[in-house]
């Protein structure tokens, strides 16, 4: 598939994040400003992918803890029960509730799993200056922007149980300290995609890419 | 409009570049991710307390992740795994300890299930109805550490601090014993039974009993242990016995223990002594025998109501017992004889010398051969014999009594025999017999018929008696009774006489009364009729009474005469009356003047 080779930056460029005004900027190294909108220019997002990296590798320590650690501990008529997100899973699929056990599944393990993986993608594909499958490396960053939002279910489901079952001398739910770690993934894998330029993928070869993000 | 300046010679503001780093701040967030999980993973570790492997052989409601362990309710750790044995006969927990409590963890400290429990000693483990079962923990004291333990199948009855001594003991037969049964001091309990295994040889129990502290020290060598279960009934020729320790032991079972008093003077002692348990108070207070005789007794007559433990006396005294009852055949004759073992105690015996003769009791109680050189004496030139009395004539227990019988054949006593025959002589019980059957017999020669005749005679003549006095009631009835009517009908007519008599007196009387009456009459007409005039001043006093001198007042007065008379006559008769009541009853007399 042959793709547009010609970018604002090549040509010298740049365009107004905010208002999508193209403009000349001052200088390559410091644009200046969007004389329309007043927004700071910026060729290309500010150490883009080095913050995305270190989110990224941040998220990945926090998914470990979040996955080990309880996220639930419920205490029934005495007995105490500490569940892990996979626990939770393993749970259900042995009780029958199949699907219930995919979607937790693909909610609560593969898609924060399944974000870095694609996050890591995009940034060792920029930094290596890959020119194939643009296009679709763009729909995935796309896709990896638009799920981040849906990730927040599982603390979302935690934190209303826990309010919920309070019946204190028979039953209750405590949180458990997994939780706070899998809220920590969530958060910084949406910021990392959030600071992760796209506009980078499109950098047409190595030599340009590296010359501006080293 | 100002002339435009010239703004040739103005600098150029220079734009400066933003210093940019190279290594950006964001770092510090996965730095930071990291320390805490490291942090996490590090405290982890260090509050990691070991893991211990426990075997029981039955975990019931033991669950891995679920179940706690438990040291005087406080958690110490939780159930990882609970899994079968390789050999699949137990089943093995795996339980991760808190580090807090991994000090706990050394050879032999306890583990045991608790559950509910109901037992007759009590209800325990209630509260694991609600949480479950868990597994309690009992600590132990030696200082090895331990990672692998075999559980306890019960809860132990002994906390591991409780004060006390435990001992050992060990049984014929554990009887209704069980872990928990209590163990009494002088009927107060000291203590309890923790355990109970069969001996490896298979042929006794040994039980283990823990006394708490105050009553450990009552823990001798003298102390003798017995088993106080439920009632002890014996029937002997003592007589009937009944012994119970308490109504729980009743039920329950315990052990039972106190000081023998044939060891004196020792302390208390160690801890895992062993002892052993006695099946009744009357055994284990037993002296200890230390010099026993035994000896074989023949008896000709018949052994019924002779058994094994029967006293065996010597004038009267414990001397021994029975320890064997069989036959024997008689060499010579061929004969079958009764055959009787006796074990005797002559310590028994010497103890019951006076003081006074200490010297010789010790000398006999030390030298056999002085003993035997006494007892020779005593069987060839004094007599000294066995024979069977009975114990209780209604049950017919018999014992060996050991007497005097100096006109008993001779015999002779043979100690190089073992045992030594003991002569004996025949039972009076069969002479008892003989008499009764005398009497029967003489009984039986009374002249019955005779008897019969004289009693009948007898009665002849106590009729002809009887028929006498009936012939003297006879002649009282004719001879008396006549003269005693005569006197009764006299009498009557008198009360007759007197009845008409009086009733003629009272008629007159009364009449008389009548007309006295009759004459009252007169004065009271009169004084109605005063009253009436009375009356009548009263309606005209409203008019009459204003004037002093008026009509009225002579009226009243007269009226008031008319009265004074009617009361004049009035008192005439009461004073008549005053002295004369009977005129009331008899009538006025014959008015005469005074």
């Amino acid at each position: 598939m042959r793709t547009a080779t010609l970018t604002a930056a090549d040509a010298g460029l740049v365009a107004c994040e905010k208002c999508d005004l193209v403009s000349r900027p001052v200088e390559p190294a410091e644009p200046g400003y969007c004389p329309r909108c007043a927004a700071a220019l910026e060729s290309r997002r500010y150490h883009s992918i080095q913050y995305t990296w270190a989110l990224v590798i941040a998220a990945a320590i926090c998914y470990i803890p979040a996955n080990v650690l309880p996220v639930l501990t419920t205490t029934a008529l005495g007995s105490v029960d500490s569940d892990t997100i996979m626990g939770g899973v393993l749970l259900l699929y042995n009780t029958g509730s199949w699907p219930l056990a995919l979607v937790v599944l693909v909610a609560s393990v593969m898609v924060p799993l399944g974000k870095l993986g694609a996050l890591s993608y995009l940034l060792i594909s920029v930094q290596r200056g890959h020119v194939t499958s643009r296009r679709e490396r763009t729909r995935l960053y796309r896709l990896v922007e638009w799920i981040g939002r849906w990730s927040m279910l599982d603390v979302f489901v935690d934190t209303f149980t826990v309010a919920l079952v309070q019946l204190q001398p028979l039953m209750s739910v405590e949180p458990g300290p997994g939780v706070l770690f899998f809220a920590g993934v969530v958060v910084l894998t949406m910021i990392a995609a959030e600071s992760f330029d796209p506009r980078l993928i499109w950098d047409a070869s190595v030599r340009s890419a590296e010359a501006r993000h080293a | 409009m100002p002339d435009e300046p010239n703004l040739g010679n103005v600098p150029q503001a220079t734009v400066v570049p933003r210093s940019r780093a190279r290594i950006s701040v964001v770092w510090i967030i996965p730095i930071l991710a990291a320390v805490v999980a490291i942090g996490i993973a590090v405290q982890r570790i260090l509050s990691e307390g070991p893991t211990v492997r426990i075997v029981f052989k039955a975990a019931q409601g033991v669950e891995a992740n679920k179940t706690f362990l438990k040291y005087k309710d406080v958690n110490i750790g939780q159930v990882t795994a609970v899994q079968l044995t390789p050999d699949y006969t137990h089943v093995e927990v795996t339980a991760k300890i808190q580090k807090s409590a991994a000090g706990l963890m050394v050879e032999d400290a306890r583990f045991f299930v608790v559950e509910p429990r109901v037992t007759l000693s009590g209800v325990s483990g209630l509260g694991t109805l609600l949480s479950g079962n868990y597994i309690g923990f009992e600590v132990g004291k030696s200082k090895k550490k331990e990672t692998k333990f075999v559980g306890l199948e019960t809860p132990p009855v002994i906390t591991g601090d409780q004060p006390g001594k435990e001992f050992k003991l060990t049984a014929n037969s554990i009887g209704s014993l069980g872990i928990g049964s209590p163990v009494y001091y002088r009927r107060l309990q000291a203590g309890q039974v923790t355990a109970y295994t069969l001996a490896s040889d298979g042929k006794s129990i040994d039980l283990r009993v823990f006394i708490n502290e105050p009553y450990d020290k009552y823990v001798t060598e003298a102390t003798r242990f017995w088993n106080a279960s439920g009632i002890d009934v014996s029937l002997s020729a003592s007589g009937l016995q009944v012994q119970t320790e308490s109504l729980v032991s009743l039920i329950a079972g315990g052990v039972a223990f106190d000081t023998s008093a044939f060891v004196t003077g020792t302390g208390p002692v160690a801890a895992e002594t062993t002892f052993t348990l006695f099946n009744d108070r009357t055994t284990a207070m037993k002296q200890p025998e230390k010099a026993a005789g035994r000896f074989v007794l023949y008896f000709k007559e018949s052994l019924r109501g002779l058994s094994p433990g029967a006293p065996v006396t010597l004038l009267g005294l414990p001397a021994g017992e029975v320890t064997d009852v069989g036959l024997d055949i008689e060499p010579k004759t061929k004969a079958l004889r009764g055959r009787v073992d006796v074990v005797t105690y002559p310590e028994r015996l010497i103890e019951r010398l006076s003081a006074g003769q200490a010297v010789e009791g010790a000398a006999l109680a030390k030298s056999v051969a002085e003993r035997h050189a006494l007892f020779q004496r005593l069987v060839e030139h004094r007599g000294l014999r066995a024979q069977l009395k009975s114990g209780n004539l209604i049950t017919g227990q018999l014992y060996v009594a050991m007497d005097f019988y100096p006109d008993a054949p001779k015999a002779q006593i043979n100690w190089s025999q073992d045992p030594t025959v003991l002569p004996t002589v025949p039972s009076t019980i069969p002479d008892l017999e003989a008499k009764v059957s005398s009497i029967l017999a003489k009984l039986d020669q009374l002249p019955y018929d005779q008897i019969g005749t004289d009693v009948s005679k007898v009665l002849a003549t106590l009729d002809g008696t009887l028929k006498d006095v009936n012939t003297t009631l006879g002649a009282i009835n004719s001879d008396v009774t006549p003269g005693l009517r005569k006197t009764l009908d006299d009498l009557q007519s008198v009360i007759a006489t007197a009845d008409d008599v009086l009733k003629k007196g009272v008629n007159e009387t009364l009449s008389q009364v009548n007309a006295t009456l009759e004459d009252l009459r007169k004065p009271l007409a009169a004084a109605d009729v005063a009253l009436r005039n009375a009356d009548v001043v009263l309606k005209n006093a409203d008019a009459t009474i204003l004037g002093r001198d008026a009509p009225v007042q002579q009226d009243l007065r007269d009226a008031l005469q008319e009265i004074t008379l009617a009361a004049r006559s009035l008192r005439t008769l009461m004073d008549y009356l005053e002295r004369h009541p009977e005129s009331l009853i008899r009538g006025k007399t014959k008015q005469e003047n005074p």
